[in-house]
């Protein structure tokens, strides 16, 4: 089985700073998506699956289309699989009503014109977010102990929560604590990836121009993150061989 | 830092429930706001975790580095007796370097072990730097008891294998307590799951400690910076510890000449007494010898006057010193020429790793146990005697070293 942790928007610099040993593994290292015009969710991941820029064409889809991106099965390295299970990633299975109204709430705290109604759109957002956390946690938890040859969890937590709550130390720290649990609770090799990370914009997070990377067998240097596509089928070859 | 408050480490293994242990205390003392303790719950019911007290210090951490909390090395919690004060513990380089050079002084340590995992080297590690800072109160908490089934014989076993190793070291503790940290077993609260133990929780031990002596109940000493030759002769100084008075009788080392205080001399005052930390003017009944450097001293408890004494000292200096190079020995006023002759224990100040014994040279911030001689004679004490003249820099192009005074040879 190969598994990979998909975090969106785990920053490097966070992980070392909370020491987290399960995200980091033996060997981690900042990604390069310098070839991008900006950090973009749903262009990082569909390049991503399918081992190819394909922001040009996920951009043609428009701000509002985009986040509705669904990436052909058969472009992406899923197919090589045999009973791979993917959990929410964006451009393949993201679950979009979720993932709006996420968006419908963050556009409501900015618009907020009083503090004590940010403060409940905030709360209603970081809700919202930490249920959904809690139940990709468990169908990803659940397939780790299942027949499947790939598992991958896309977790969107750091990123959500992140963009309103950047400047909250603990409560970043806490959520990368749980994610370390996750990676903690792997028994089989696994990859972490992110899109991005995240920089501090005032009390807010927004996402920084590289991403992370961890494996416990193999430095992978400064790869891009269309290189995951050949990293993730030679280790399942390599796997297959032995 | 609350200066009554009585300074606490706390040391152990990184696993063993250190942070636990300062979250538990927290709460069940009452020292943290009602508000904090929900915003840590709800964070944790967000995730779907159980609270655990050592989110508490982790949560402390955070807004020290976010500039919310002025300085997490620094801890604060009171019992129905007095206040405490955590300080920063061994593995951090500037908390040896604090204890050692003399900048703050623990009163109390504790070591903290897992009941499971038993005594491990970084245990040992840090019972070995308390016993070099010459911390006399010793408490030792066998931790996570809940674990082992409250387990009487698994407590006498830990506790039997420690203490073996404090007497290698000649480090006493005064109190070995079965605590789970976790179900706040011990802690503050009397466990009913320990109903075979009868000593003191920690807070209670903790509560026995006797308090440090009042500055009024230590010995005199007045370190001489000038003298004056005016109408008069004035000596001046300033009292490092104790209380100075009028017509105190007292002894003038290292000349060992007797005399009388006859006046105190302050700009358009005429006081009688003078307390530590007091920088004033004297006159004497008799025409002594004095000059810069001299101690007066209460005749009846006088320090030793000496060439050669132990000593732990932090070096701070890029350049290594080697065994027996010149350096400059001061100590409040004093100064001498000297040597070190001896590098008994040379230890990491950052891994508390042992580097090595009888070594002949010590590098950029390692820690050592030393003997010191110097050329011409000093009056220095112990550390834990008198601070002033316990405590002392070696100088070599600039300050190098800072150290304290461990015992002082005839």
């Amino acid at each position: 089985m190969i598994v990979v942790l998909a975090i969106d928007a785990l920053e490097y610099d966070l992980v070392k700073k909370f020491h987290c040993r399960n995200l980091m593994q033996k060997f981690y290292g900042k990604t390069d998506i310098s070839e991008f015009s900006e950090p973009r969710t749903m262009v990082l991941w569909s390049s991503f699956m399918t081992g190819m820029n394909i922001e040009h064409e996920i951009l043609s889809l428009g701000d509002n289309g985009m986040w509705n991106a669904r990436v052909e099965n058969k472009r992406t390295f899923f197919s090589n699989f045999v009973n791979p299970a993917v959990f929410d990633l964006p451009g393949y299975n993201y679950e979009t009503l979720h993932h709006e109204e996420e968006r419908k709430l963050l556009k409501k705290f900015f618009d907020a014109k009083h503090d004590s109604e940010k403060e409940s759109v905030r709360q209603s957002y970081n809700r919202l977010a930490f249920d959904h956390h809690k139940k990709i946690k468990n169908n990803f938890t659940k397939a780790l102990k299942e027949s499947h040859d790939l598992v991958l969890g896309y977790f969107s937590i750091a990123d959500v929560i992140g963009h309103l709550n950047f400047g909250n130390a603990f409560l970043m720290k806490m959520i990368y604590r749980d994610l370390d649990e996750i990676a903690g609770g792997i028994d089989s090799p696994f990859l972490v990836l992110s899109d991005h990370g995240m920089k501090p914009i005032g009390f807010f997070g927004d996402h920084s121009s590289y991403g992370f990377w961890s494996s416990g067998e193999y430095d992978l240097g400064e790869p891009k993150i269309t290189d995951f596509k050949k990293i993730i089928l030679d280790l399942f070859h390599e796997q297959r061989a032995v | 830092m609350d200066d009554n408050a009585l300074k606490l480490v706390i040391v152990g293994h990184v696993d063993h429930g250190k942070s636990t242990l300062i979250g538990r205390l927290l709460f069940d003392t009452g020292s943290l706001p009602e508000d904090k303790i929900i915003e840590i719950r709800q964070i944790c019911s967000s995730l779907g975790k159980e609270f655990e007290f050592g989110f508490i210090l982790d949560n402390l951490e955070e807004e020290r580095d976010q500039g919310i909390t002025i300085d997490t090395t620094q801890i604060f919690f009171n019992s129905n007796i007095r206040k405490y004060v955590i300080i920063d513990a061994p593995g951090h380089v500037e908390f040896v370097k604090n204890m050692i050079t003399g900048a703050s002084q623990a009163e109390a340590a504790t070591v903290i072990i897992d009941a499971e995992e038993g005594v491990k080297e970084q245990t040992k590690r840090h019972a070995y730097i308390l016993s070099m800072l010459g911390i006399q109160n010793i408490l030792v908490l066998i931790n996570k008891m809940d674990r082992v089934g409250y387990d009487q014989n698994r407590f006498n076993e830990v506790k039997k294998s420690f203490i073996d190793f404090l007497n290698d070291i000649k480090l006493n503790a005064i109190h070995f307590i079965p605590i789970s940290a976790n179900q706040g077993d011990n802690v503050v609260k009397k466990s009913e799951n320990i109903s075979w133990y009868h000593g003191p929780t920690f807070l209670e031990a903790l509560d026995s400690i006797p308090a440090k002596q009042t500055f009024r109940d230590n010995p005199l000493r007045f370190s001489v910076q000038d003298v004056y030759n005016f109408s008069t002769r004035i000596i001046a100084g300033k009292v490092i510890s104790g209380v100075l008075h009028q017509n105190d009788d007292i002894l003038i080392l290292p000349s060992g000449e007797r005399t009388h205080i006859r006046s105190l001399e302050e700009y358009m005052k005429n006081p009688t007494e003078a307390e530590t930390g007091k920088c004033i003017g004297v006159t004497t009944t008799d025409k002594v010898f004095c000059d810069r450097g001299y101690i007066f001293t209460d005749p009846h408890n006088a320090p030793k006057v000496t060439h050669t004494f132990c000593a732990n000292i932090f070096w701070m200096d890029k350049k290594s010193c080697k065994k027996d190079q010149p350096v400059i020995f001061r100590c409040s006023t004093q100064e001498s020429r000297g040597t070190i002759i001896n590098f008994h224990t040379v230890i990491n100040s950052s891994s508390l790793e042992l580097i090595g014994e009888n070594s002949d040279e010590i590098h950029n911030r390692e820690v050592a146990r030393v003997t010191i001689q110097t050329d011409i004679p000093v009056i220095v004490e112990e550390y834990s005697k008198t601070a002033e003249l316990g405590r002392f820099v070696l100088v070599t192009d600039d300050i190098s070293a800072g150290g304290i005074i461990t015992e002082v040879f005839p």
